[in-house]
Formats: structure tokens, C-alpha cells, sequence
């Protein structure tokens, strides 16, 4: 329940003016950009009805549009703008929709230091090849070996890891049809989705670690071909 | 309740525009100029001169003449010492503060001289109006346009300025996204536009999404440091060493790398900057051009050398290139290909140039549109938003997004970033804090913006001081820290500790900018001056004025019929009369005394009262010539 800080009627919390003075309403501690946007919590979304709706709702909130307003509507014109474009930028990008999608249904945030700390088991094989092979790579180029041939290893070493990206991504849709097509299941089925979406999640930040970690022993080797101990080759 | 205006406050020249009847135009002075040079020059008495008044008296007072000061607007001294050797003026400001400009024994911040230009333009618009015979011609409301790529402190000295010439600023927005609500007017009203604006001092790229018309930014990019200056700075040195390689004399070229750059007065400097401009303008039409260098006492011999558009295009490619890793980070963060983009739009004077032309063209792979003149439409475009805010219509909307990230310094002066670079405006973010030892009663915050993973490699904003939290564990309190980008994109902050609800009071020390005392105590200073400003205000009028003068009466003498009118209808020596009241008006023109360019305007005017009232009549009498009396 929201008060209405212009006229002191009550209004449902998803309301954005007050139903009884039609002044638009301050915000209140509001947390969920589905309800906010007038969306049920599902993850397809259709990008242009998402923009539309963005569209529209700027079109009323804008403080553009409050410049002879009190200073009441000022501020819920800047505060519902502010949480307006929050809840645009999170649930256009299907990874911060699921990211929302399980804060709202109240699981710990998926991007908590456990992602990067605890080697998840699922990947634990290709984390120890590749953290064997990159020591081995990173001792070879300190002694100034040819860059070229470790670039070789480089990519090679990047595959298996670029293939584990792409299966997660697979589930990652899956697993998001799977959660929209339980809206009338019980609340156990549905949480096992939620864990498993998290849990994808956890490995999706701790595989893009990875290639970041590869990336930059990419660019070290193009940083130490310029010196001349390489370059007089 | 005045008007509103839309202001172009730029580095080179400043343009006011109104919206009329839906048609928005930029105003003029009674001889058709919409450029307002943004020059400042104070007088050996103290007179402040603006404009063109302002540029006539970079020659002749150069070190009391200030332009280009946008470049120094939120900035601190560290940051343009690098620029300083080539102005004329002073440049001073304590390090980690606000730069001063020392002019004779006055010292001005930026926010105070562009007062002066917004002061200028205020007075334009409300003669305007006022001559269009309106009772309220008061101009107290404007939105002024900064560059996209501005960070705070460079937004919050332009509202400074905007405070400081009595205007209240409405808005502050971004000039590609203004120029894009100029063309969106009569335009297709859905597309990706990019808007590329290379100005006198700053460079902006902007990627717009139009549709339903919502003109939203999807990404914006740039440098604050980058325009026609840099260009006309290049020239001016190469022309500075071409002079110091010929000697003392002005005759035998010596070519002498080694040889130390010559002390050129500033009056010099300015000459070579004259004439270095008039040549890069005339090579936007000509392949060919002349950098001529008048003689005079600080170049004696003068200096005059060919510069083809090759030569120039050589020596500029590397500036131009600049432009291109920002456009490119523009569509990255926007998630586009320069293919992508329908139409491409081209702001700024600089953009006159054709290999700027070209390089944009490359980029998009399609010709730029600059149908509209690249240097008003920033204004008309500032003055649509205005009266959007006025009116309230909601056919059009402007959704803005902040140009850098927004973060706070945390342990070991890593950042933490609050707000990302390109969110939407308004925006919002909010962090925890707490205290570290028993008791603590304040929180100290140092607020930056920028994409580098460091403190020190970011713009301090400010710092931040919450006071009077709870006495408590260590640990314990918990103050959440509210920031909030508005649609100028300017930050405001707020603190509460959530286990108290009380509201924390938040001292704020701006990094670069004035202080709200500081910017009261100007407006007080000012108040005092508001007497010389307008005196000087009156004198600039009565030269106007006389200037109009002048330009009637050449123009009915060069008239192809006059010798028939002399010969026909002037008395003996009427002819003379005029020749000598127009001879005294022209002398008159340096005057600094009001009194007497009136009278001299005056003595002109009655001077030439019978030959207007000949020539008026001959005219009558040529229009209804061949008109049967009828039609009359």
C-alpha cells in the first residue's frame, strides 16, 4: 500500500497515480520491475512490447512533463523516472532478467564472491587443464620464447571453454521456457528451476572469468612481441 | 512569468533561439548576425565588452580579452597548463581547484565570463521581444546546451553561469541530442541517427534510437578537449616557427630547428591567429588559400605563405582521427555496427571542413545530412526542448544518458561504480556504509566519475562528509547513500542511516566547481557592477545604433541612380554635408563616451533627412510606375 503524498489517499503499490486525485505517486521502497512495467514474472519477453511499454511510461513520468508540478510530483516524477529506466536496462538483458527474476523470488544473489572463489564442479576438469596449461604458457613467455607458437596454444586452450559457454547458454534458455511454462506448478517444482537458473548463472560469471583470464594472456603476449628481444626475429 | 529561451553557449560563438508559433528561430541583431562571439573583454576602466565588441578588442587588448573559456569551464589548473603558453590572458587557481582568469587586477572563475555571454544573450532576446512590441519581454528562464561528453562539474558551471546572468536554468542538455530534436522536426520520425559535433572546443558522438517521437540516446561518447581551436593552435605554431626560422630580419628563410620560438607579444599572436582562421575558412571552399599576416609592431616584416587544402588536411588528419575511437565506442556501447546507423547528422562548425566531411562519410558508409546550418541548430534545438518544458506537450520526449560512470573511492582507492556510463537519465543508485570504529559519528565519501578501475585515474567530483550518525557499535550503522543523476545530468546526494530513519546532512566539496556561498557572493559582486554593465551596455547600443547608420547611408550612396538624385534633387554642397557628418560618425565609432557617437549618429541622421526622404519618394514613384490609377 502506497500513501498518496498529494491528496493522503491510500493506492495499490503497483499503482503509478493515485486513483483517487490522479497525481502521479512517489515511489515508495518498490522491488519488482516485472509488476512495475505491468509484466508477469516470465522470462521471453517480446523486446518491442518491452520497449513500448518503456516508452509509454516515460511519456508519463518524465520530469519533462512536471515543471510546473509541486515539489511532491517533482520528486515522484524523478524517482519513478529513475526506477523506471533501472527496470528497462535490467530486464532488456536476459542475463540481469534472471539475475531480478531470482532476487524478487528471493534467492542470494548470483553474483556473490562464491562465484569466483569456489571452482564450480561441473567445471572443475576444464578449470584444472586450462590453469595447468596457462602456468606453462606464462613460464614459456617470461623466458622469451616465440609468442607465436603460444598464441596456437592459446586458442587451443580456449576451445573447450568456448564450448562450455555455449552449452550453458543452451540451458540457460531452457531452463527459462521450463520456469515460463510453470506458472501453475507448486512452489517446489518452480524453486528447483530457480536453483538450477542460479546455478548456471554461477558458472556462467566464473566461465567469462575465464576467458577474461585468457584474453589477458593473449594481450601480454601482443604486449611483449613489440620488444626487440622478439622483434629481431 | 518571463520568457524562455534556448541557449547554445559555445566555445567559439553563443546563439539564443525562440520557439514562435512552432517555428523555432534563433535571433538575430538588427544587422542579421546570429553569432554572439563568446569574448569577453574587460576595459582599462572596468567596462565589460561581450561579442563582437569583445573580438574587435582581441587585437587591440589581448590580455584583457578572454575567449574559447568553455575549455576551462569545471576544470582545474592542472589540467590546461599545457594550453596556457598561447593565450593571452592569465591563467591561474590553486591546484585541485577551479582555474582563474586574471584579467589586469580582476580575477574571474569561467562561470563568471560565460555570465557575461549569457548576460549578452539575454539582453538580445529581450529586445527582441520587446521591439515586437510585447509588454512582458523579460527573459528570466533558459535551457542551455552543453556538450554530451561534459562531466559534472562542467554541467554544474554552465548552471553556475546561467545563475550568475539572472536566467534560471530550465535544463541543461546535450548538443547532439538538441541537434537531433532540431532535424527531428520535420524529419522521418523513426531510425538510428548518429549525431557527430565537432565544435570550436569539444567533440560529441551520439547514437540515437527516434521513435513515436521518443528520441532516446542509446550511447554517447567524446572529448572535451578536441575542436577548431586545436586546429587553429596547430596552425598558429606552425606559422609561429615559420616566422621564428626567417630571422630577425623578415628576408633569408633560415631553417633553424634548434631555434628557441621567438617572444611574440600576445597582440602578435592573436594577428597570427586572425589570419590563421580566415585561411582554414576559406579551405573549406577554396583548395587553395593565403595565411596573411598583416605587418605590424609584433611582426614586422608580417608573413604571408600559401597553404594548399592538402598541406592543411596533412596537418589536421591526426586531430580528425581523434574523432574516430570515440565513435567507435559509441556503437559498441550501443550494441550497433556503423552500418546500422540510417542517417548521420553533422553539428558544429568544424564539420564545414571536407575532410571531416569525408571521414564521417567513411565511418557510416553514407553521405552526412547538414541541411540545417551546423551552427544554429544546436540553438533551435535547446529552444524546442524549451518549449516542450513549457508547454507540457508529450509529442516529444528527450531520454538522455549519463556520458560516465558515476563511482565512489573504497579501499586502496579502487572504484566502485554506482551509476554505468549511457544509463538512461534520470538515474538513480544507492550504497551502504557503515562505520568503522566505536562511536563514529561521520562518514567521509569521494565521489568520482570515469571508466578507470582507479581513483586516481578518474575525475574527483566531490567529497563527500556525512555527519551526526548515531553513536553505535562499530559496524552497526546502517547509512544508505542515495545518488541521483537528474535529467541535466547533474548529481544530488542524500544519506539515512536505516536504523534510525534520520536523515544524514551531507556537506558537499565540490572538486572543481563554486560553492553555493560562492556563487551567492558573485551574484552580490555583480549587482555591484550592474551599473558599469550597464553603462557599457548603453555605449554598445549607441554604436549599434550608429553602425545602422552608417550602413543606410553607404548603402542609398551606392545606389547605381544616386549621381542622378545628387544632380536632380540635392542642394549645392548637400553632398559634402553628408560626406563629412559620415566621416565624423566612422571617427567616432572609438569612442568609450556614449554622449558623443549619439551626437554624431544624430548629426548624420539630420544630415541625410532630405536625401532619405528624395530617395523614398523616387522609390514610391518607381513602384507605381506602370500601375494604372486604378490599382492604387
Amino acid at each position: 500500500m502506497l500513501e498518496c503524498r498529494s491528496c493522503g489517499a491510500g493506492a495499490p503499490v503497483d499503482e503509478h497515480f493515485c486513483p483517487q486525485c490522479s497525481r502521479i505517486l512517489a515511489l515508495g521502497r518498490h522491488g519488482d520491475y516485472f509488476a512495475f512495467l505491468d509484466l508477469p514474472r516470465r522470462l521471453t519477453i517480446d523486446a518491442q512490447d518491452l520497449e513500448r511499454r518503456f516508452r509509454d511510461l516515460s511519456r508519463k513520468f518524465h520530469p519533462d512533463y512536471y515543471y510546473n508540478a509541486t515539489p511532491t510530483e517533482r520528486l515522484a516524477s524523478l524517482e519513478r523516472s529513475s526506477y523506471l529506466n533501472d527496470a528497462y536496462r535490467a530486464l532488456k538483458n536476459p542475463v540481469s532478467r534472471v539475475e531480478h527474476l531470482l532476487a524478487i523470488e528471493g534467492l542470494p544473489p548470483a553474483k556473490s564472491e562464491e562465484g569466483t572463489a569456489k571452482v564450480p564442479p561441473s567445471l572443475l576438469e576444464e578449470v584444472f587443464a586450462l590453469n595447468e596449461e596457462l602456468d606453462e604458457i606464462r613460464e614459456l613467455r617470461e623466458s622469451g620464447t616465440d609468442p607465436e607458437p603460444l598464441r596456437v596454444r592459446l586458442e587451443a586452450a580456449r576451445k573447450p571453454i568456448d564450448e562450455k559457454r555455449e552449452e550453458h547458454e543452451r540451458q540457460l534458455l531452457e531452463l527459462s521456457a521450463r520456469w515460463d511454462s510453470q506458472e501453475q506448478s507448486p512452489a517446489a517444482e518452480k524453486r528447483v528451476t530457480l536453483d538450477a537458473l542460479r546455478e548456471r548463472l554461477l558458472e556462467r560469471n566464473y566461465i567469462n572469468n575465464l576467458l577474461a583470464t585468457i584474453e589477458r594472456e593473449v594481450a601480454n603476449l601482443s604486449a611483449g612481441s613489440g620488444q626487440p628481444a622478439s622483434g629481431s626475429k | 512569468m518571463g520568457k524562455v529561451v534556448g541557449i547554445d553557449l559555445g566555445t567559439t560563438n553563443s546563439l539564443v533561439a525562440y520557439v514562435d508559433n512552432g517555428v523555432p528561430a534563433v535571433m538575430r541583431d538588427d544587422s542579421g548576425d546570429a553569432l554572439v562571439p563568446s569574448v569577453v573583454s574587460v576595459g582599462e576602466d572596468g567596462t565589460i565588452f561581450v561579442g563582437r565588441e569583445a573580438q574587435r578588442r582581441l587585437l587591440t587588448s589581448p590580455t584583457r580579452t578572454v575567449y574559447s573559456v568553455k575549455r576551462f569551464m569545471g576544470r582545474g589548473i592542472e589540467d590546461v597548463r599545457g594550453e596556457a603558453n598561447l593565450l593571452p590572458f592569465r591563467i591561474g587557481g590553486e591546484t585541485g581547484g577551479v582555474v582563474r582568469l586574471g584579467i589586469a587586477d580582476r580575477e574571474f572563475t569561467p562561470p563568471e565570463i560565460s555570465a557575461f555571454v549569457l548576460r549578452e544573450l539575454k539582453h538580445r532576446a529581450e529586445e527582441h521581444f520587446r521591439q515586437r512590441g510585447e509588454f512582458d519581454f523579460e527573459v528570466d528562464r533558459a535551457v542551455i546546451t552543453v556538450p554530451a561528453y561534459f562531466n559534472d562539474a562542467q554541467r554544474t558551471a554552465t548552471r553556475d553561469a546561467g545563475r550568475l546572468a539572472g536566467l534560471e536554468v530550465l535544463r541543461i542538455i546535450n548538443e547532439p541530442t538538441a541537434a537531433s530534436l532540431a532535424y527531428g522536426l520535420d524529419k522521418r520520425n523513426r531510425g538510428t541517427i548518429a549525431v557527430y559535433d565537432l565544435g570550436g572546443g569539444t567533440f560529441d558522438i551520439s547514437i540515437l534510437k527516434v521513435e513515436d517521437g521518443v528520441f532516446q540516446v542509446l550511447a554517447t561518447n567524446g572529448d572535451t578537449h578536441l575542436g577548431g581551436d586545436d586546429i587553429d593552435r596547430l596552425l598558429v605554431e606552425q606559422v609561429i616557427a615559420g616566422i621564428s626560422s626567417r630571422g630577425p630580419t623578415g628576408s633569408a628563410p633560415q631553417p633553424s630547428p634548434g631555434a628557441s620560438a621567438p617572444q611574440l607579444s600576445p597582440e602578435a599572436i592573436q594577428e597570427i591567429r586572425k589570419a590563421v582562421i580566415q585561411a582554414k575558412l576559406d579551405l573549406s571552399d577554396v583548395e587553395e588559400a593565403e595565411i596573411r599576416v598583416e605587418p605590424s609592431p609584433g611582426v614586422p616584416a608580417g608573413y604571408r605563405k600559401r597553404i594548399t587544402r592538402g598541406d592543411f588536411e596533412r596537418l589536421i588528419r591526426p586531430l580528425v582521427e581523434r574523432t574516430l575511437d570515440p565513435c567507435r565506442q559509441a556503437l559498441a556501447d550501443a550494441g550497433l555496427e556503423a552500418r546500422d546507423i540510417d542517417e548521420a547528422v553533422l553539428v558544429g562548425g568544424s564539420t564545414r571542413i571536407p575532410l571531416v566531411r569525408r571521414v564521417v562519410q567513411e565511418l557510416f558508409a553514407r553521405e552526412p545530412h547538414s541541411e540545417l546550418n551546423p551552427d544554429e541548430v544546436v540553438a533551435l534545438g535547446a529552444a524546442v526542448q524549451a518549449d516542450i518544458l513549457l508547454s507540457g506537450r508529450r509529442e516529444m520526449l528527450l531520454l538522455d544518458v549519463t556520458p560516465l560512470s558515476l563511482g565512489i573511492e573504497t579501499m586502496g582507492g579502487v572504484v566502485s561504480k554506482i551509476i554505468l556510463r549511457n544509463s538512461t537519465i534520470p538515474a538513480s543508485g544507492r550504497e551502504m556504509f557503515t562505520s568503522g570504529v566505536d562511536n563514529q559519528t561521520g562518514v567521509d565519501i569521494h565521489v568520482l566519475q570515469g571508466e578507470r578501475e582507479l581513483a586516481a585515474d578518474c575525475r574527483s567530483l566531490a567529497h563527500l562528509h556525512l555527519k551526526g550518525i548515531p553513536p553505535m557499535p562499530a559496524g552497526l550503522p546502517r547509512i544508505e547513500v542515495g545518488f541521483q543523476i537528474d535529467a541535466n545530468g547533474i548529481l544530488s546526494v542524500a544519506a539515512r542511516e536505516l536504523r534510525t530513519g534520520i536523515e544524514q546532512a551531507i556537506e558537499v566539496k565540490p572538486s572543481y566547481g563554486l560553492t553555493d556561498e560562492e556563487v551567492e557572493r558573485m551574484l552580490i559582486e555583480s549587482f555591484e557592477h550592474a551599473e558599469a554593465d550597464f553603462e557599457a551596455r548603453l555605449l554598445i547600443d549607441a554604436r549599434n545604433e550608429a553602425e545602422s547608420v552608417i550602413q543606410a547611408t553607404d548603402k542609398v550612396l551606392r545606389r547605381p541612380d544616386f549621381a542622378a538624385i545628387a544632380a536632380e534633387q540635392l542642394e549645392p554642397g548637400e553632398r559634402e554635408r553628408i560626406d563629412a557628418a559620415l566621416a565624423a560618425v566612422k571617427a567616432s565609432m572609438g569612442s568609450t563616451d556614449r554622449g558623443v557617437i549619439q551626437d554624431k549618429t544624430h548629426a548624420l541622421n539630420h544630415a541625410t533627412q532630405h536625401l532619405a526622404e528624395v530617395t523614398m519618394n523616387r522609390s514610391v514613384r518607381e513602384a507605381l510606375a506602370g500601375r494604372n490609377v486604378k490599382d492604387v
